[in-house]
């Protein structure tokens, strides 16, 4: 009865080969564009993307609405992940189940690029797409080697958004233009109404995310990663740089979220409990939509060593490389990154528009709240971290946690996170 | 083990259990089969292999590479000890309270339904949920710390500090699971024929007595079923510690897990030949400890 | 029904540490109960008690959403379909673990032991290329089919059939029934609470999975409900009110579900009391 065991087990091996097989073979099937007698039976392209807000989600279905009356031909589907979006992504590109177009974030596209699974879009492009109106620094996030493989749906940079209210308590009359201004006011905001030993509002909130501050090191003339891809924070402009956060917090006029029992930076700035954030766009809606009271009012990341810098936030639309309906693929993304479909979506107000263009049609480039914003987008360092973006992500929150905390050295975590970092990193390329 | 001599325990005659049993595990064995263990022996074959999976599926035979990586990952050491640490009081822990809820439970209180209700709560809340809510408790003013000062205690900063982050997983996994294996105990307890109580009664013996020498041996089995799956359970730590600390498992490492590694593996670095080998090292520190612990709660009378 | 065989002599501590207990169990479940009914901003000052009491969050969801009802549709069909064929099968595996003679049934317990050893994340990607090449992706039986069997309760039934006195199996094979009509008619009816504690577990599990559906299930009308409700997460922001909402919508038929097979771990104890 071993023998039936083992026989049992051949069995299914040889099923379980049989499928993998299968599987290895599938994506060879044929990538002839879509058959000619096509006007009849209109296409249905697959988007997939994440989801938001109810009423963006309903902005956005409107957009593509507009697409289907303009492109009778072709029907969206569009397939919205509802969490882990790209594990969930990367999982159907390797099954080859990817929708046909998608958004892509650009903190993740330089390792999607370079895995080939992107259609590169130059031939596409026409002269009347007018690509010179996007923004120079987010087409750039989605290059590599000169060619193109998405276009830039919308962005957000940061900005210093400041609480009115508490400026004028505190005899402010003008936002801080420097970082060093901008550590005298934090300190001139930090209060303890009811004098109980606990701060009621600090004065500037902060994320210590990896995300947040790479402007900083670059302040200085450091940089999260060098050239061959491998993480360098631990220099020492890089620490020089980050000190300027570090210092405040632990000086108690700057706190994070958790400290003051909130979730987000945008959280504590709404309830008042930090006078200062530096946020994005998508703080905008949010503040306005959640807490309609409060006087706030925006204004550029102050100036560190006399140079402007921020980060910038991108997100693109790109094509499966396998996708079976390409031209109207192009098609779908053509729209949504025109001047019209860019414009109706950018309405919405969440996210700024990646073409020039859009922003002044939008009067963004003139909007109390959101020039700093635009501004911003001319000077700032787009979040990217070459091709193994999350181990360099990870080592550095992982360890300047506990470097903010005190509980060690800043030099030391940063050596520490960079070392598990480019561990990772060489232990993958091997 | 495959070579024992049948011999049927069903004293009926001429009844073969041989095929029965066969047929009884059928549809076990061919969804299994399928659906979990063709997954596993992929899984160990790319143990074997540099596998690329974007743009196309590639392997490449490395032999051992994969497995010697581990031993030079400081991580995974790392992660290791956090998960043994964690597997270590939490399983206990929530053995314990989840036998002792149900003892009581069983043993015929006021508004015993109310009781049973209220302390299964914390399962059927969504873990998603659960987390958030256990964010807001865990914050630096939050919940727990003021019910800490309250009572004099000293208070942490769960969320953050290294010395305490796991600490706080640990009491909100305690917590969340017992009820799941409350429940399981309660079940058993039904099975426990009354007979054995009423005969013991006879002889004398008091409660405690006969909890002791009649339920906790009657339950045997099924406290090799709750351990097993605790250890299981705990070694596979995942969610928590990847909402709490963002997916880094930071401050400083403190909420590393394995399945963690395991995870960033497979789908940040698409390094599954290197994620299999982890999860090879994890089955079989988890089939030790299972069959280890078999060991210890006694034969079952099979 | 009731054991009078526990004199509680500290009787009133008893109470009290239960009643201590229930609050640790309930205040989490409150303050989700009452944040689904509060705006966002009032949520996020962390208040117990809603100031402006709303059920615009509920609204949202149930009538801002078109396809609401086929989630809700969707998970009840996939629970419904998941628990009859795991509490039929995994009944099967594990008593025919614990009680019959066959070989290989120790190498097919470690089997179940390892399989549950391995963990999710290693395998999802294998098992989406598997039901790729099914033809199964963003199908119910890829969803139903993978998810009948679960090794998790092969091994908790065959714990309890271990116990199981054995003197009525033995009786009923003298009276000529053979092992499948026993199991049937004699092994089932007596492992009603385990089968309880199975059923309320695994509607469960099916209710609350996550990993799988959101990997294989593509278009909104497949959607389970966690799926459904969890698009309300924005990419910087999340909609705290909506996701209490949602996470409510969501708890409250396990929570019936519960409430009617809790009666099983009662009422059976008269019922196997007079045997054994």
């Amino acid at each position: 009865m071993v023998y039936r065991d083992l026989q049992f087990f051949v069995l299914m091996i040889v099923s379980f080969l049989c499928v993998m097989s299968c599987q290895v073979r599938m994506p060879q099937i044929d990538w002839t564009i879509s058959p000619l007698g096509q006007s009849d039976r209109p296409i249905t392209l697959k988007l997939g993307g994440w989801g938001s807000s109810p009423s963006e989600q309903r902005l956005f279905q409107t957009v593509l609405t507009t697409f289907e009356a303009t492109h009778p031909h072709i029907r969206v589907k569009f397939e919205t992940v509802a969490d882990q979006y790209m594990d969930v992504l990367k999982t159907r590109l390797i099954g080859d189940a990817a929708p046909d177009v998608f958004f892509l974030d650009s903190f993740e596209a330089p390792s999607l690029m370079a895995n080939q699974v992107l259609e590169p879009l130059n031939a596409y492009l026409t002269p009347d797409f007018d690509l010179a109106d996007f923004e120079t620094t987010l087409l750039a996030a989605f290059q590599q080697d000169s060619i193109l493989y998405g276009l830039p749906k919308d962005c957000s940079s940061l900005a210093l958004f400041y609480n009115k209210q508490a400026f004028a308590e505190a005899g402010i009359a003008q936002p801080p233009a420097t970082w060093d201004e901008l550590l005298a006011d934090a300190q001139r905001l930090t209060r303890d109404r009811d004098q109980n030993g606990k701060i009621d509002q600090y004065g500037l909130g902060i994320l210590p995310d990896l995300a947040r501050l790479v402007y900083l090191m670059r302040a200085f003339g450091g940089a999260a990663i060098d050239p061959q891809g491998k993480a360098t924070f631990a220099s020492e402009a890089a620490l020089k740089g980050l000190n300027l956060i570090v210092q405040p917090y632990q000086d108690r006029i700057a706190a994070r979220p958790p400290d003051v029992g909130t979730s987000s930076g945008t959280e504590m700035f709404g309830q008042g409990k930090a006078a200062m954030v530096i946020e994005g766009n998508w703080a905008i809606p949010f503040l306005q939509e959640t807490f309609p009271a409060l006087p706030f009012a925006t204004a550029e990341v102050p100036r560190i060593q006399d140079q402007s810098g921020t980060m910038v936030y991108t997100v693109g639309y790109v094509m499966n490389r396998r996708s079976q309906h390409k031209p109207e693929a192009w098609e779908l993304i053509r729209y949504l990154t025109g001047k019209t479909g860019m414009a109706l979506w950018a309405k919405g107000g969440s996210a700024l528009p990646s073409r020039h263009s859009v922003a002044q049609q939008l009067h963004y480039d003139r909007d109390p709240l959101r020039s700093a914003l635009v501004a911003g987008i001319q000077y700032a360092t787009p979040w990217q971290l070459g091709q193994y973006p999350t181990a360099i992500m990870n080592s550095f929150n992982n360890q300047f946690i506990s470097a903010i905390l005190g509980e060690q050295p800043l030099r030391q975590a940063l050596q520490r996170a960079e070392d598990s970092a480019n561990q990772q990193i060489q232990a993958a390329e091997q | 083990m495959l070579k024992r001599r049948r011999r049927s325990h069903l004293t009926t005659p001429g009844i073969r259990t041989e095929g029965a049993g066969y047929l009884l595990m059928a549809p076990a064995i061919l969804g299994l089969g399928f659906f979990t263990i063709a997954p596993i022996l992929f899984a160990i074959f790319l143990s074997f292999q540099k596998v690329k999976l974007l743009g196309g599926i590639e392997y490449e035979f490395v032999g051992l590479r994969n497995f010697a990586r581990l031993a030079a990952d400081d991580r995974l050491w790392i992660a290791l000890k956090n998960t043994a640490e964690y597997v270590a009081i939490v399983v206990p822990a929530q053995t314990v309270l989840a036998l002792a809820l149900a003892a009581t439970l069983n043993a015929g209180i006021k508004g015993q339904n109310i009781w049973r209700i209220l302390f299964f709560l914390p399962t059927i809340t969504s873990s998603a949920v659960l987390t958030l809510i256990f964010m807001w408790i865990y914050n630096a003013d939050g919940l727990l710390n003021q019910a800490l000062a309250l009572v004099g205690l000293p208070t942490y900063n769960w969320l953050s500090d290294p010395n305490v982050a796991l600490k706080g997983i640990m009491i909100m996994n305690i917590w969340s699971t017992a009820p799941f294996f409350m429940v399981i105990y309660l079940a058993a307890l039904q099975d426990i024929p009354r007979s054995l109580y009423e005969s013991a009664e006879i002889d004398g013996a008091n409660s405690w007595q006969q909890f002791r020498y009649i339920t906790l041996p009657q339950l045997r089995p099924v406290t090799f079923f709750v351990v097993a799956m605790g250890v299981i359970g705990t070694f596979q730590l995942f969610d928590q510690s990847y909402i709490f600390s963002g997916g880094s498992g930071g401050p400083n490492n403190a909420t590393l897990t394995v399945v963690l590694l395991i995870y960033q593996s497979v789908f940040r670095d698409l390094q599954l030949g290197y994620a299999a080998a982890i999860a090879f090292l994890l089955a079989i520190v988890i089939i030790t400890v299972t069959l280890i612990q078999q060991h210890i709660f006694g034969q079952e009378s099979t | 029904m009731k054991f009078s065989i526990h004199p509680f002599n500290f009787r009133w501590v008893l109470y009290v540490l239960l009643g201590v207990y229930a609050i640790v169990t309930l205040i989490p479940f409150l303050w989700a109960l009452s944040a689904s009914f509060k705006p966002l901003s009032e949520i996020i000052a962390g208040d117990f008690f809603p100031h402006h009491f709303t059920l615009d969050n509920y609204r949202q969801i149930f009538l801002e959403q078109p396809l609401f009802l086929r989630w809700l549709f969707n998970s009840v069909f996939i629970a419904v379909c998941v628990t009859v064929l795991n509490l039929l099968f995994n009944s099967m595996a594990g008593y025919a673990l614990a009680r019959l003679q066959f070989r290989g049934k120790q190498f097919w317990f470690l089997v179940i032991l390892a399989v549950l050893a391995v963990p999710a994340q290693v395998t999802l990607i294998p098992t989406f290329l598997i039901l790729k090449s099914f033809g199964w992706l963003n199908s119910y039986q890829g969803m139903v089919i993978p998810g009948m069997i679960n090794a998790t309760f092969i091994f908790m039934m065959r714990q309890f059939f271990i116990n199981f006195p054995r003197s009525l199996e033995e009786a009923a094979a003298l009276d000529g029934l053979n092992t499948l009509q026993i199991f049937w008619y004699i092994v089932l009816p007596l492992a009603k609470p385990a089968i309880a504690a199975q059923a309320v577990f695994i509607f469960m599990g099916s209710w609350n999975n996550f990993l799988l559906p959101v990997v294989i299930l593509f278009e909104p009308e497949m959607f389970t409900l966690p799926l459904g409700l969890n698009t309300f997460k924005g990419q910087y922001i999340s909609y705290w009110n909506y996701i209490m909402a949602a996470s409510m919508m969501f708890t409250l038929p396990m929570f019936g579900l519960y409430i009617f097979f809790n009666r099983y771990f009662i009422q059976s104890v008269t019922f196997t009391g007079g045997k054994g």
